[in-house]
């Protein structure tokens, strides 16, 4: 074969399936990643054709399409010269140090041109596009541009594949992902901008309308107090309706020095409203005033007979400019007030001229605020309580989880067989015993806490002596039985612990994965088979281990208590607050021991991680000599690992109780109590002065426990 | 007496630490270890009190095979085996006090030691060792306030209150300037010769060699490569040298 004709092969067939030719030369994760990149960006390109389908057609003027995809030419020509200016600049410039790191900040450079250029993009359509809903539009230009780019990339592709056989025919490194990166870049974000809905004229354009709102909760401190209102008040009564030969109350005379209103008729009509919704006037009442402050406004205001006040609207004027004198006049319909049927006697309702004064600070809190306040205190006592509990239960799980304590830890085959015996049976005691006692006591109903902990100590209690006592008393025993005895505990042993874990196993598999799709009758049937099953295999799987291990082999037992500590750690630490908030109020209803129960738990997880981390990192040296004298692991815990550790576990929890109030703040939004509950539902009663008074407290308490707990920690490590 | 037999240590990452090495160690001796850095020294004083658990071999202190020992047997022996480190190894965050206390542990009931509790007779001890190095007014200052020369001294009393039969140290003055190296090794000396206390040392620099040992082991790559009284080391050849230091290793001075 003519040399170079192999790198045309790779080409060839990297142009008919992408990354087949860097397959075929030898690069096969490279061509696998190239595929399936490929694959994806084409899905995507897809995704978007069809989101463009969904909109409907619209006309632009050519003027306008040509004005928006220039735009974008221009835009997408600067990301080019940059990219080629740059490109000619690091030429220029002696070789770096290290020329990943440089390729790395080329590809920074490029990525945030292509952020931004993404970002403006579509905006900028929208703008030269009349402002206008343009969604079709708007995909049509994604859609260009993420067929471009798949384009680009499968070229790209094909000159890969030539110079990833080049290099491995010279046995040179394979060459760069710069372009791959930037390409894949590039569509991520222009979808991403599309997909997240960026839209900057939006923004701009309704913050005018937020701006009185967002006043509203950034100065809020007006709802903090209460005021009185000095107010003018002036009312008449009139009947409605007018049962013929009535004539209503009698007319208000003006009386000289208070305010006073007089409106005739007295008795009339309602306004009603038809089946059509159309509004039919009813009386037309002509209303005069005095006695009121000059130059300012008078609000009328309708009390129907059960005591309802309303300001009556399309009816007539509502606010009305005081003149010089004191006087005012105006006229109204009667309101279509409904009375129903059942009512009886003479219906008065009041009119009601209302000319509000000024507000007199009181300097007494308002109402609002004092819940507030109450509500801030009540979350910073779950932030509190929650960490503190949080900090007893991650001490002694992260101790498992600490890579250091733990990887010494081996048994042997003998020793792990006694432990997992002495764990069933110490467990089996414990609920005995625990079982005989809460009878004692009264039962779950009457002493729910006592039976519970007694049944949590005795039966952890007794697993975790069981496991100590028989491990090590097989483990003595071992080294004085022959061969054959250990082998046989060591099988039978094993066999026994595969049979317990596959038992459930199998079970599980019946309900929980054929479950699914299976008659619950015909679940029943097969689970006990499926659950021997399950337990024969385990117990062969076992037996495989027992012959492979010897009797020899030490058992990594701590390993195995540490992946899945970690494991348990790290699941539960994924789980949001938020929605461990969900399970506390579905657990005990709503209120701030829901609160409490969500961070907890996420409190143990995080306090567990940090602090099997800080026992990791502590130095190794100490344990050794502490251990020399003869201490035992107890011993070597408390001299060596405690006084390294308690410095850094304090700093910890002083931080995560910093994020537990900041938290308990907003695990209200789903229930669990505190200030996030008042605060969400101010706001859904669009009460926003109320809603920023509670976002200022919690600004003002999270920011004050930063700072101090910031301070306490610095001093600490 | 004790007895190291065919003492193989090979580490998880395949590393082989130590390769069938046997020696003797008589009551009262003052053995020094020598050998470059990653020889096995450390591997070797190490494996004594099991602080690494050897892969082949056995070790036979007065008459007790340490390899076999469980967890109870070896927290016996490991309290007459005292251990003396080159980092010191103090608990910075305990007193001084509580340092050399830490070396009682090994006769202490576990539970007290939960309320970091000592009986009295203890605290006599540790601070007649305090005495003993010269530290006694340091007893209520933190570790992590010591000088580099301290500490060492409170890392022998630490091993001192252990009442010790046997005194690992491993490279004990690595850290430390010519000066004080000598006053620790002083020290040393003074256990082996006033309380008979067996001293397996190992050292970098041939002169201190010359003038604490009695007797001298050499490793190179994990082997048993050199084996001499004091006087030996006095008169070592080009060719012994080269055979525990390495080809293009150059003697200095003579």
């Amino acid at each position: 074969m003519p040399k170079g004709a192999k790198q045309w092969l790779s080409a060839g067939l990297s142009l008919v399936v992408p990354g087949l030719g860097q397959a075929a030369a030898g690069a096969l994760q490279r061509g696998v990643t190239i595929l399936a990149t490929v694959v994806v960006l084409a899905g995507l390109t897809v995704f978007t054709a069809a989101q463009r389908a969904r909109f409907p057609e619209e006309a632009y003027g050519l003027a306008a399409l040509v004005l928006a995809r220039l735009l974008l030419a221009a835009l997408a020509l600067i990301g080019v010269v940059y990219g080629l200016l740059r490109a000619a600049v690091l030429r220029r410039l002696p070789r770096p140090e290290d020329p990943l790191q440089a390729r790395l900040v080329n590809a920074g450079f490029v990525g945030l041109l292509v952020l931004v250029f993404s970002l403006a993009g579509p905006t900028l359509v929208r703008w030269a596009l009349t402002g206008e809903d343009a969604s079709r539009t708007l995909y049509t230009t994604v859609l260009l541009i993420m067929a471009a780019l798949l384009a680009a990339l499968w070229w790209w592709n094909v000159r890969d594949a030539r110079a990833v056989a080049a290099a491995r025919a010279a046995q040179a490194p394979s060459p760069g992902w710069d372009g791959f990166i930037a390409l894949v870049l590039l569509g991520t974000l222009v979808l991403g901008t599309r997909i997240v809905g960026i839209d900057l004229p939006k923004a701009i354009r309704e913050y005018r309308e937020t701006g009185r709102i967002l006043g509203d909760i950034i100065w809020p401190w007006r709802a903090a107090f209460d005021y009185e209102a000095t107010e003018l008040r002036a009312t008449a009564l009139v009947q409605a309706p007018c049962p013929p030969g009535e004539s209503g109350p009698p007319v208000n005379q003006p009386k000289a020095g208070e305010p006073w209103v007089v409106v005739t008729p007295t008795c009339g009509d309602l306004s009603v409203r038809d089946t059509k919704g159309k509004l039919q006037y009813g009386t037309l009442l002509h209303i005069r005033g005095g006695g009121f402050v000059p130059g300012k406004v008078v609000k009328i205001k309708w009390e129907n007979p059960i005591g309802n006040a309303f300001t009556p609207r399309g009816l007539g004027p509502t606010e009305i400019e005081v003149g010089p004198d004191g006087t005012f006049e105006s006229q109204l319909y009667i309101p279509d007030v409904v009375i129903p049927s059942f009512a009886q006697g003479p219906q008065i309702h009041k009119l009601h001229a209302v000319q509000p004064g000024a507000l007199k600070f009181t300097g007494q809190l308002s109402r609002e605020m004092k819940l507030a306040l109450q509500a801030m205190l009540e979350s910073v006592m779950i932030g509190l309580m929650a960490t503190v509990v949080g900090m007893v239960w991650a001490l002694p799980l992260s101790f498992l989880a600490a890579r250091n304590l733990m990887f010494s830890l081996r048994t042997s085959p003998q020793g792990l067989v006694g432990g997992v015996l002495g764990l069933a049976l110490g467990a089996a005691v414990g609920w005995w015993l625990a079982a005989r006692l809460g009878q004692a006591v009264g039962g779950l109903e009457r002493a729910p806490i006592t039976v519970a902990v007694v049944f949590f100590t005795l039966v952890l209690g007794g697993a975790l002596l069981g496991f100590r006592w028989f491990s090590r008393a097989l483990d003595r025993a071992a080294a004085h039985l022959p061969g054959w005895a250990n082998a046989a505990i060591r099988y039978a042993g094993f066999a026994a612990i595969g049979a317990a874990l596959g038992w459930p196993l199998g079970l599980g598999y019946a309900h929980g994965i054929l479950g699914i799709a299976w008659d619950p009758a015909e679940v029943a049937a097969a689970a006990p088979g499926l659950a021997r099953l399950g337990a024969g295999l385990g117990a062969l799987a076992f037996l495989y281990l027992a012959h492979r291990w010897g009797n020899e082999h030490p058992v990594p037992i701590g390993k195995l208590i540490y992946t899945a500590t970690r494991t348990v750690l790290n699941v539960v630490r994924s789980i949001e607050p938020l929605i461990w908030g969900l399970v506390g109020v579905i657990w005990v209803g709503l209120g701030p021991f829901a609160g409490f129960i969500a961070l907890t738990i996420h409190t143990i997880a995080a306090l567990g991680k940090l602090y099997s981390e800080a026992i990791e990192s502590i130095r190794p040296g100490p344990i050794e000599a502490i251990q020399s004298t003869g201490a035992n692991r107890l011993q070597t815990i408390m001299f060596a690992v405690l006084p390294q550790v308690l410095p850094h576990f304090t700093a910890f929890s002083l931080y995560r109780w910093d994020i537990n109030v900041r938290m308990s703040t907003v695990i209200g939004l789903v229930g669990g109590g505190g200030i996030g509950f008042l605060l969400i539902q101010w706001i859904r009663q669009v009460q926003y002065e109320h809603a920023g008074l509670a976002v200022w407290l919690i600004a003002i308490t999270v920011s004050t426990l930063d700072f101090v707990s910031a301070s306490i920690r610095k001093r600490l490590v | 007496m004790l007895r190291v037999e065919h003492l193989t240590k090979v580490y998880e990452t395949g590393t082989v630490a130590l390769k069938d090495v046997s020696f003797t160690v008589e009551e009262g001796e003052f053995l020094v270890i020598i050998g470059l850095s990653g020889s096995g020294k450390s591997t070797l004083l190490r494996s004594i009190n099991r602080l690494i658990e050897p892969t082949e071999g056995r070790i036979v202190w007065n008459d007790i095979d340490i390899t076999a020992l469980d967890e109870a047997g070896l927290r016996r022996v490991r309290r007459k085996i005292g251990f003396v480190f080159q980092e010191f190894n103090l608990v910075d965050r305990l007193s001084v006090l509580t340092n050399v206390l830490a070396g009682r542990l090994g006769y202490t009931n576990p539970w007290w030691s939960l309320l970091y509790y000592f009986p009295p007779e203890d605290h006599r001890r540790a601070l007649e060792a305090l005495e003993q190095v010269g530290l006694a007014d340091r007893a209520h200052h933190r570790g992590s306030e010591l000088s580099g020369g301290q500490k060492q001294r409170v890392g022998i009393a630490r091993a001192l209150v252990q009442n010790p039969e046997m005194l690992l140290a491993d490279e004990p003055v690595a850290s430390l300037d010519p000066v004080l190296a000598h006053s620790i090794m002083g020290y040393l000396e003074r256990l082996n010769q006033e309380r008979g206390i067996t001293i397996l040392c190992s050292l970098h620099y041939l002169d201190l060699v010359q003038r604490y040992a009695t007797r001298v082991i050499g490793l190179r790559e994990g082997r048993l490569v050199y084996e001499g009284t004091r006087e030996d080391i006095r008169h070592m050849t080009d060719a012994e040298f080269k055979q525990i230091y390495g080809e293009e290793a150059q003697r200095l001075g003579g």
